[in-house]
């Protein structure tokens, strides 16, 4: 199944639905066995491939039922990390941070299994989703590695195995989440390129790498030179600010669109959507276009997360046909 | 020689133990608690806080900064002329603040912390200093569509919090910290930085101290001894360059030194302390020095932070017992 012009997509996470919320807690207290969680998780995650179906997205996500954090998920399963509490986020979100206490490295393949029940539920395709080096080094605390480049090159060669897996189990998109790539830019920048290009070396699948809320004019355009074919990023948080920074300097990856907020509980209107998406291909070719909200939407409620991914599949599919019809004109007529 | 903390401190404990100001704004956000039912859980947190830092023994302390949602929107939403936008990223760390809007005249109406203060120092009988974050970071991690400059915004802003400095010094407030990380940012706006805090300070007479984080000051110095503060506060640890950089000119302050690392969770060693604290009294003598974290401890799990404090404690008494009779 190819996929259409305009593919719509999402950024990787979902809200968990109450029944996975309570498991959780009751698995945390021990009152339920591993087996019936992931159960319970590999129930949800159908859930959200049907959602995901009904709605018409092009490229779907599992939803990362079975994750708590998107870094101590990979520190949980690997070798060298432990988890040195909560720490908050913002407002009221807080993450279970993970300290680095020895070598790190993979003891087994991490999300293998559940790219594979995912992608067993649907004729449409599912991205094979990670967390890259960068961001789980610099979201980690170190009291093991002597230098942040040494820990960072590290988990790059991990990352690569796991990728390598991904492809193999199937996976022909596989999104690696560097939403920390523009912390220390000056500092770092070249790090994490050199990082990126041994995660994804030698890999044929179509990759990506979402990248959120940060200065991205300061990286751009030297992130064009990370090693995938698309950036990810969350445009509608600035109300598009950034394709200024675009029609400076051309914007030579894929992008994957961020067109809806994932922190306000606005469900924005198709009309609005549709607008983010048309000021879009004044600036990038429409065949690099992806369309996707801003960044994950597992601080949304359900109901938010399905408007928002609801009008914009809609918003997509009138922009389609806007330029359907475009094309359709009769040649001579100004346009 | 004294032991101090930058500001801020976790507001919830080690899991598995329940975060009541976690479940307090989810509650308030439902509605299910009243504004003066949050704003009770959060005296009770703040006197955790507090708790913590005397039973560490901590000679100057803070509120630990509870109700601080952030640094920008605390003051931003109580003065006049913001609007509060989307998510930013908190300078080089993975804290994310609203981004606080001026599109109107900035003004200051009412105060904002000193309600905080008094009731801290109500609750500690060891001295509090109150917490101010300074104008020109304010106006760097905020945008403005009403002031045509970044200076008109910065130095209005200054004007402002002004306002706060002297409500603060009516309260009692006899050290107030002027927090201004931004001041570390490469190709700063040196000019315009010390007019915002001479407009800021104007009459406010109390013990002055000016804290900087997240980087070293190797551009502004030693201009920054002329601003009017009494102390200066360094951070050794992300600014590692600051070492170098104090013995350019002779250290005419106080300093807050920042040598404890925030930001991590190793704990520093008494001896470590004392190797850092005797290199940097080879610059500043002894009874001019501050010791403290590089920056507030809200980056770390409670437990640690805890642990940090009882550190910083050890660290500044073995290194003053070192010292005492040393030659200057």
């Amino acid at each position: 199944m190819s996929l259409p012009l305009l593919p719509t997509t999402a950024v990787g996470s979902y809200p968990k639905p109450e029944y996975l919320l309570e498991a959780r807690r009751k698995f945390l207290r021990k009152q339920i066995s591993k087996e019936e969680l992931t159960a319970l998780e590999r129930r949800a995650t159908a859930e959200w491939v049907k959602i995901q179906e009904d709605l018409d997205l092009d490229l779907l996500v599992d939803g990362e039922q079975y994750r708590g954090d998107m870094v101590a998920y990979f520190a949980d399963e690997m070798d060298g990390f432990a988890i040195a509490g909560l720490v908050r986020s913002y407002g009221n979100r807080y993450y279970p941070k993970p300290v680095v206490t020895g070598p790190v490295g993979r003891r087994h393949p991490v999300t293998v299994e559940w790219f594979k029940y995912a992608q067993s539920l649907t004729l449409r395709p599912v991205k094979g989703m990670l967390t890259g080096p960068y961001t789980i080094a610099e979201w980690s605390f170190n009291e093991y590695y002597p230098t942040r480049r040494a820990l960072v090159l590290e988990l790059a060669r991990a990352i690569h195995d796991e990728v390598g897996d991904l492809e193999r189990a199937g996976a022909r998109y596989i999104q690696i989440d560097e939403p920390a790539i523009h912390t220390r830019p000056a500092e770092d920048f070249e790090l994490a390129v050199e990082a990126m290009a041994i995660v994804t070396s030698g890999i044929k699948a179509y990759t990506v790498s979402h990248i959120c809320y940060g200065d991205v004019p300061k990286v751009y355009p030297a992130m064009l030179r990370l090693a995938v074919n698309q950036l990810d990023l969350a445009l509608k948080n600035e109300e598009f600010a950034l394709l200024e920074t675009f029609r400076q300097q051309p914007f030579t990856k894929d992008i994957g669109l961020g067109v809806v907020d994932a922190h306000s509980h606005r469900v924005e209107s198709i009309e609005e959507i549709a607008d983010g998406i048309r000021k879009t291909l004044k600036v990038i070719p429409v065949q690099q276009v992806y369309v996707s909200p801003d960044c994950g939407l597992k601080t949304r409620a359900v109901d938010e997360t399905v408007g928002k991914l609801k009008n914009m599949v809609l918003a997509t599919k009138l922009v389609r046909s806007e330029l359907a019809s475009a094309r359709g004109r009769p040649a001579g007529v100004a346009g | 020689m004294i032991s101090t903390v930058i500001g801020n401190y976790p507001k919830i404990p080690d899991m598995p133990n329940p975060g009541k100001w976690r479940s307090g704004v989810e509650k308030l956000q439902k509605g299910q608690i009243t504004e003066a039912e949050f704003h009770q859980i959060e005296d009770e947190v703040t006197l955790e806080a507090i708790r913590d830092q005397l039973d560490a023994g901590v000679d100057l302390l803070t509120d630990g900064q509870i109700r601080w949602e952030d640094g920008q929107t605390y003051f931003a939403r109580r003065l006049r002329g913001f609007s509060i936008n989307g998510l930013q990223r908190y300078f080089d760390t993975n804290i994310y603040f609203r981004e606080p809007v001026a599109e109107a005249e900035v003004a200051w109406e009412t105060p904002i912390a000193v309600r905080d203060f008094e009731f801290a120092r109500q609750n500690s009988p060891r001295p509090v200093k109150a917490v101010v974050t300074g104008p020109f970071t304010l106006a760097w991690l905020g945008r403005t569509t009403h002031y045509r400059s970044p200076r008109d915004f910065a130095l209005a802003l200054a004007r402002a919090l002004n306002h706060e400095l002297r409500a603060l010094q009516g309260a009692g407030a006899t050290v107030i910290q002027v927090d201004e990380p931004a001041l570390c940012v490469p190709s700063v706006d040196y000019p315009l930085f010390a007019d915002a805090m001479r407009a800021l300070t104007e009459g406010v007479t109390a013990q002055k101290v000016l804290a900087t984080y997240f980087g070293d000051v190797g551009g502004v110095y030693p201009q920054i001894l002329e601003l009017p503060f009494d102390v200066i506060g360094l951070d050794f640890v992300a600014g590692y360059r600051n070492w170098d950089v104090i013995r350019r000119a002779p250290f005419s302050k106080g300093l807050m030194c920042g040598i404890l690392d925030a930001r991590n969770t190793r704990l520093e060693t008494v001896d470590e302390m004392l190797t850092a604290i005797r290199r940097i009294s080879a610059v500043v003598p002894p009874d001019r020095l501050m010791v403290a974290p590089s920056a507030g401890l809200e980056f770390l799990p409670r437990g640690v932070a805890r642990r940090k404090l009882q550190r910083l404690v050890e660290g500044t008494r073995a290194a003053a017992a070192a010292l005492k009779g040393a030659p200057a």
